[in-house]
């Protein structure tokens, strides 16, 4: 009965991360749908039961919808942007031709990931301010002033305003993580496509991407969830506004808990955000078959 | 059990020592020294406002050595998110700042207040030194809650060179100021400048509004969560008259990405004629524009339902926390920062009126402010700004609402059709 034995202290060696995940992560999630079947707000010790009546009412709720889009739109662009942004950057900076000068690419491509989130949320409200912000300016030196507009003050492009930024701040970071990979690629395989006379193109598709796949799968499962779990951005930058055309599930959840005393409306939203990611991250391990790396 | 498993034992057993330690929070340590310790939450964290408190605050413990006074700041802004949270938690101030208004009664209701009434009759000299429409927006079924530190309204500031220019007079009527608005948009003037990133700038037109078009007694039942409806046609009117005033472009172009101190400064900088401001804000449009500025209260508006001569406006001032061990303690740090010195301090050093009797005069605050007060004494009351006064729902909805008026992507009568609905579902919510 030796197996046991180790079996038994392997147990051991796990149960103390078992124990902080169970109480850390599990249990607040289990808490959390207990919690979104009362009213109540985190200043009054009173609770009312209320069943399921918050999921209902999220369900008919305009702004759950808004919010739905708005993160699906996060997504969507994230997607194309960071990951497929980020690879054509990757590619390009292990090119030969360019390879000298990657340091530095590097370093530049990587500096917005590394700034707060509040200090890039106040920086693009400036560059965005329709006055004096750099980026009416920018158009007005060109000549296209009749492009220049109230970015974030019109509920019709302050979404679209929130979610660059995003991209101009994440591209690098996910150009820099599928460098990496690019790098642990064996050269013979491109001497070999050299040889042959493929174009970089096709040496691009048939072994660059190949051989990074498993990155690529976290990349996605990375921005898709994060656009899911977005909060900061849009809080710092809009607030959800103007009106709630910008509203994310996050900044939803936020406001019903903090501006409007619904501790269990905020639940429920917590719970189907919780749900929705989960759904897209098991979604996402079965389409790439992943768990071989990484 | 192996020597290996004793010891992971003993290691887990430490680890789960390190983990309960971070869960009970240093408690009060001066208590051991026999003070008492009295935490203090204020709203002005600003490096120009925070030494006034400071000061007061030193003044007080030197006179009560016994008192420790721990004060923390949360600028207005996030406090209204903060408070929330705080009061829900374990470490509760005794002493805390709020709005008057629904934003205090929401607090009384959830017995987080304590009832300062038997105080204030005790002494009955304290709280007849209260000019009384301060007190009285803090009261909740006639027992007072809060002890106003100011005294805020709101008021149309006029840049004095461009009315001069044009010939305009301080507007009694809303048909003269529209004809106003009307002739500086013609001569090319900007006529209102209004910065509605933070949307409880447009909140204060339409507090007006709703004041001047909707009967009070009509208002005030509809400010009640336990009997709101927002059915009266009044409501629509404010909006559509808020929306006019954009329509017909007497405010500043791109109001909604403008921040209320950037358009401040825009109106500085004379870039505009009018700017809707507060009576607190008035000393720093001393400051920058040097008394080339006058102002004048919301003009009345003919054949408007409700009441003319109110003013916008509201005192701020501080709750006592139910769950205080020293209210005799806390009071007495109230009356000492309600004291007549310290009022008239707080108009001296910070330029804002206070609503002690006597403590802002002529002579220590500016002219317009200490005009302003007067202003506050001939009316007939305050309306409180209405994202305070209403239920937190019910000023949402009326929030995100203000910047899609603005843009056109809604109307008046869709966002009053669903102001109803919130004011419904809040009325279920508050049997």
């Amino acid at each position: 009965m030796k197996t046991l034995r180790y079996n038994r202290i392997a147990i051991l060696y796990i149960l103390p991360a078992f124990l902080l995940i169970l109480s850390f992560v599990f249990l607040p999630i289990v808490y959390n749908l207990y919690n979104s079947m009362f009213r109540w707000s985190s200043f009054d010790a009173a609770k009312t039961f209320v069943g399921f009546n918050y999921y209902g009412r999220l369900f008919k709720d305009p702004v759950f919808y808004i919010s739905l889009k708005n993160n699906s739109l996060y997504a969507v662009i994230s997607l194309v942007f960071q990951v497929g942004g980020g690879l054509v950057i990757a590619a390009v900076m292990e090119d030969k031709l360019i390879r000298k000068f990657q340091p530095f690419f590097r370093t530049v491509f990587f500096i917005p990931s590394v700034i707060s989130i509040a200090v890039v949320g106040l920086m693009w409200q400036l560059l965005y301010n329709p006055e004096i912000g750099l980026v009416n300016g920018f158009l007005h030196a060109i000549g296209h002033s009749r492009w220049a507009h109230s970015w974030l003050g019109d509920s019709n492009t302050a979404i679209f305003a929130v979610i660059f930024v995003s991209q101009w701040q994440y591209t690098g970071y996910m150009a820099m993580l599928f460098l990496i990979s690019m790098q642990k690629i064996p050269a013979e395989y491109y001497e070999a496509a050299m040889i042959d006379g493929a174009s970089k193109i096709k040496t691009f598709l048939k072994i660059t991407i190949p051989q990074i796949r498993e990155m690529i799968l976290v990349g996605t499962v990375i921005t898709v969830i994060g656009a899911f779990k977005v909060f900061d951005e849009v809080y710092v930058m809009t607030g959800g506004g103007p009106g709630r055309s910008t509203e994310v599930l996050g900044t939803m959840l936020y406001r019903a808990a903090f501006r409007n005393d619904e501790m269990g409306y905020a639940s429920a939203i917590g719970t189907v955000i919780f749900i929705i990611t989960l759904i897209l991250s098991l979604l996402q391990m079965k389409l790439g078959k992943s768990g071989q790396e990484v | 059990m192996s020597k290996k498993t004793k010891l992971l034992f003993v290691a887990m057993l430490l680890f789960a020592l390190v983990l309960a330690g971070c869960s009970s929070s240093s408690s009060t340590t001066e208590e051991g020294s026999g003070k008492i310790v009295l935490k203090f939450l204020h709203k002005w964290p600003e490096p120009e406002n925070h030494p006034y408190f400071d000061q007061v605050v030193k003044e007080f413990e030197k006179q009560h050595p016994n008192i420790v006074i721990k004060t923390d700041a949360i600028a207005d802004g996030p406090i209204k998110d903060k408070l929330r949270v705080i009061l829900g938690g374990n470490d509760v101030p005794d002493i805390f700042f709020s709005w008057s208004g629904e934003f205090a009664r929401k607090f009384v209701r959830a017995g987080a207040a304590l009832d300062l009434t038997p105080y204030l009759n005790k002494d009955t000299a304290w709280r007849d030194s209260f000019i009384p429409s301060s007190l009285q927006p803090f009261q909740t079924d006639g027992k007072n809650y809060g002890i106003p530190l100011d005294l805020d309204a709101k008021y149309f500031v006029y840049n004095k060179s461009i009315f001069k220019k044009y010939n305009l007079q301080e507007p009694k009527t809303w048909d003269e100021f529209l004809q106003e608005l009307d002739t500086l948009k013609q001569n090319g003037v900007t006529p209102i400048i209004f910065g509605n990133q933070d949307p409880w700038a447009a909140i204060h037109y339409l507090t007006g509004f709703n004041q001047k078009l909707v009967p009070q007694d009509v208002r005030m039942k509809d400010y009640n969560p336990k009997t709101g409806e927002f059915t009266d046609p009044g409501y629509v009117q404010a909006l559509q008259m808020f929306v006019d005033l954009n329509k017909k472009g007497y405010f500043m172009k791109n109001a909604n990405s403008t921040s209320h101190d950037m358009a401040k400064q825009l109106f500085f900088a004379g870039k505009g004629a009018m700017f809707y401001l507060e009576l607190v804000e008035f000393p720093d449009v001393e400051k920058a524009m040097k008394g080339n500025w006058g102002f004048f209260p919301m003009p009345a508006i003919t054949g408007g339902k409700g009441d003319q001569s109110m003013i916008t406006g509201a005192p701020d001032g501080f709750l006592v926390s139910s769950k205080t061990k020293h209210p005799k303690e806390a009071i007495e740090f109230l009356k000492f920062l309600t004291s007549k010195e310290n009022g008239s301090k707080l108009t001296t050093q910070l330029g804002w009126p206070s609503p002690v009797k006597g403590a802002t005069t002529a002579q220590n605050a500016i002219k317009q402010v200490a005009e302003g007060v007067d202003g506050l004494n001939k009316a007939d009351g305050m309306a409180i700004w209405l994202d305070t006064d209403v239920n937190a729902k019910v000023a949402d909805s009326y929030l995100s609402n203000a910047q899609l008026l603005l843009d056109g992507t809604k109307k008046p009568e869709q966002v009053m059709k669903e102001i109803q609905k919130v004011a419904k579902q809040v009325q279920s919510e508050s049997e």
